[in-house]
């Protein structure tokens, strides 16, 4: 124990505190989200060690997320996706004057959602990881197969949700079956005089900045970057208000809403919308007095929030004992492992307890700093959502480049693959494509190519999936309920578009 | 009969294509989920196209064009110039500094709706400031390779 504390200087903390700052700018600035600010802020962590670039990431991810409640509440517009929820009574109460009321109910929310699930995941990502650690290739494989069915059932539809998954797979294939994971080194999927540069194919994280920064670059482009935000009024209303009193009688849903929010988390790259819709939904249909929400009741808030910020530990679950990622955030910070030589999974946990409780520490700690900053500053940095864009998008673009450009040593084709899948990402959610499940299946792929081909090569029938072991089947069985709960979520709401059009 | 579903599902993989074996399955894939899709997403929605309830997808949107393209075109002028710049000061990251400047002034400039002697000084000040930081922090301080 004493080593951990050796760890944990000065330096760790104030990096934690500074990425949980920056992460609340970030997400207090409409169209800016946790992963832009955690793909923008990755070069930092270059040149700091492990654990300190862990506190800075960890930091980024909790503000973030917390930071989307700003513009919710004193605009009416969601700063994360997650935040969606918060609107539809923060918005209310800030045109009341209640604006500060509403921000500080909202980030008591957030610290406990936020610390719950940081419980949580202590003390349930060791027992699936010990868990996991017997599953063999195949139990590996249908793991992934299960993630990507899960991702593909939460899509607006199934089936686009699957052939993103399947594009996201086959982007991850460009290059080597590489020889260390038991490949034969030859290259496929590509013309020779691509080889120099896609020999290892396309490198994790100017992808995924690429699809997170310059995308959203262009889709702001494409609208013209509205200015219209400085014209606004900002109602953050009068000091006071507030008292702990307003959680009286609010602990069940405080406590309801962190578990949804910890469980939507957990399942790998469902969006934090869908998390705090449901904890929402949930305090609307249980609640003894719902009348009030919609309408600018703090309870709406507490389970929005609460629900929102539970999803930070919920999606580091699988990540840290399976090694599939939880949300986009998680995803971009796989490559921030890899990048520091760790191989996440099962055995990321036993083989580095040390990293394993500091990045916990640095967890709890952001929580702490996030309820500190947001409660007692939350006048000042409510003014960051009037910083106007043509100041922002040149220096997102800017950081960008250097993330690309220095992950390798510098390689200016990463730089490029920036653009490539900058203009793909934009291509991708104007058609109507999801990137979720794309961005999944691209980090997921080259793990599902290995497993799959290995379970083959060893057992020689394709039997042998559902043969294995009791927890294959039970693995099947899960991906036959994600498949069959999304076919019915279908039916119904054609049912429910056939009625209404009926009517 | 259970022979027969034993060595239809049988497989051996030869190495030397082993590399091509899962590519192929997802190509598979890949292809019967375009069709299904194709099928029930898009030729509906080009029915619903012509019908003129629903608008082509970047086509028939409106679209800032002089700022969408625009962008485009400074980010891969920025890309290439970097690395142009960079070649005459290997190795001090001058390329990402200087290229920086002019390319965070001009995208600020595009994407300002009124130009106001205001604004555009803080546009100026900023494009100096921020790649300088950035430079600083990241090439000197943390010697981080930059073009």
């Amino acid at each position: 124990m004493l080593d951990i504390l050796s760890l944990l200087d000065i330096s760790f903390f104030l990096l934690a505190a500074l990425g949980a700052l920056i992460g609340i700018i970030f997400g207090a600035i409409p169209g800016m989200t946790a992963t832009m600010a955690v793909a923008v802020c990755l070069p930092l962590t270059y040149a700091l060690g492990l654990h300190h670039g862990l506190a800075l990431l960890l930091g980024l991810y909790v503000g973030g997320i917390s930071g989307g409640m700003v513009p919710a509440v004193l605009l009416n517009i969601p700063g994360t996706p997650s935040s969606i929820t918060t609107t539809f009574d923060g918005y209310p109460m800030a045109q009341r004057g209640e604006g500060e009321r509403a921000l500080r109910v909202s980030v008591v929310a957030s610290v406990v959602g936020g610390l719950v699930s940081a419980a949580i995941l202590f003390l349930f990502a060791p027992l699936l990881a010990e868990f996991s650690i017997k599953f063999s290739y195949v139990e590996k494989f249908l793991i992934i197969l299960l993630a990507l069915t899960v991702i593909a059932s939460m899509s607006r539809n199934m089936l686009v949700g699957i052939f993103s998954g399947v594009i996201g797979i086959w982007l991850s294939l460009i290059g080597t079956y590489s020889i260390s994971d038991g490949g034969n080194g030859k290259t496929r999927l590509m013309f020779d005089f691509l080889e120099p540069y896609l020999f290892e194919g396309f490198s994790l994280l100017p992808v995924l900045i690429g699809i997170f920064g310059i995308a959203t670059i262009l889709l702001e482009a494409e609208d013209g970057v509205k200015s219209g935000l400085s014209g606004k009024e900002i109602k953050i209303g009068k000091g006071g208000g507030f008292s702990f009193g307003i959680f009286k009688g609010r602990l069940t849903n405080l406590v309801r809403s962190s578990f949804i929010g910890t469980f939507v988390g957990m399942l790998p790259g469902v969006g934090g919308s869908a998390a705090s819709v449901l904890a929402y939904t949930q305090e609307k249909n249980l609640s003894r007095d719902s009348s009030e929400m919609g309408k600018g009741a703090p309870q709406g808030l507490i389970a929005s929030e609460s629900a929102n910020n539970a999803l930070t530990g919920g999606a580091l679950i699988p990540l840290l004992s399976l090694g599939i990622p939880g949300d986009s955030t998680t995803a971009v910070l796989i490559g921030a492992f890899t990048l520091q030589g760790i191989q996440v999974g099962p055995l990321f946990i036993p083989e580095n307890a040390d990293t394993w409780y500091v990045m916990m520490t640095a967890l709890v700690f952001a929580n702490v700093v996030m309820f500190f900053l947001m409660f007692y500053a939350i006048k000042h940095i409510a003014k960051v959502v009037l910083v106007p864009q043509y100041i922002l998008y040149p220096i997102i673009v800017m950081m960008c480049v250097v993330g690309a450009y220095a992950i390798n040593y510098g390689i200016m084709f990463d730089v490029w693959t920036l653009l490539i899948f900058g203009v793909l990402g934009y291509l991708i959610q104007k058609v109507g494509l999801e990137v979720a499940p794309l961005i999944i299946g691209f980090i997921l792929g080259g793990q599902a190519e290995v497993y799959f081909v290995k379970s083959l090569e060893s057992f020689g029938t394709y039997s042998i999936f559902f043969t294995k072991s009791p927890i294959a089947v039970v693995l099947w069985l899960l991906i036959a309920a994600s498949v069959a709960f999304s076919v019915a979520m279908g039916l119904k709401s054609h049912v429910k578009r056939r009625l209404e059009t009926s009517q | 009969m259970e022979s027969g579903l034993t060595s239809l599902l049988s497989v051996s993989i030869d190495f030397e294509t082993s590399h091509l074996f899962f590519p192929r399955i997802i190509h598979w894939l890949m292809g019967g989920l375009f069709a299904l899709v194709l099928v029930l997403r898009v030729l509906p929605f080009f029915a619903a196209v012509r019908r003129g309830e629903r608008t082509l997808p970047i086509l028939g949107e409106s679209m800032d064009k002089f700022r969408f393209f625009g962008s485009l075109a400074l980010i891969a002028g920025y890309f290439y110039l970097m690395a142009v710049v960079g070649n005459l000061f290997p190795y001090t990251g001058y390329g990402f500094l200087f290229v920086s400047i002019v390319f965070v002034f001009l995208m600020s400039l595009m994407y300002m709706h009124t130009r106001t002697t205001r604004k555009v000084v803080t546009a100026a000040i900023n494009a100096i400031v921020a790649p300088s930081l950035a430079w600083f922090i990241l090439a000197k301080l943390f010697q981080i390779t930059l073009p």
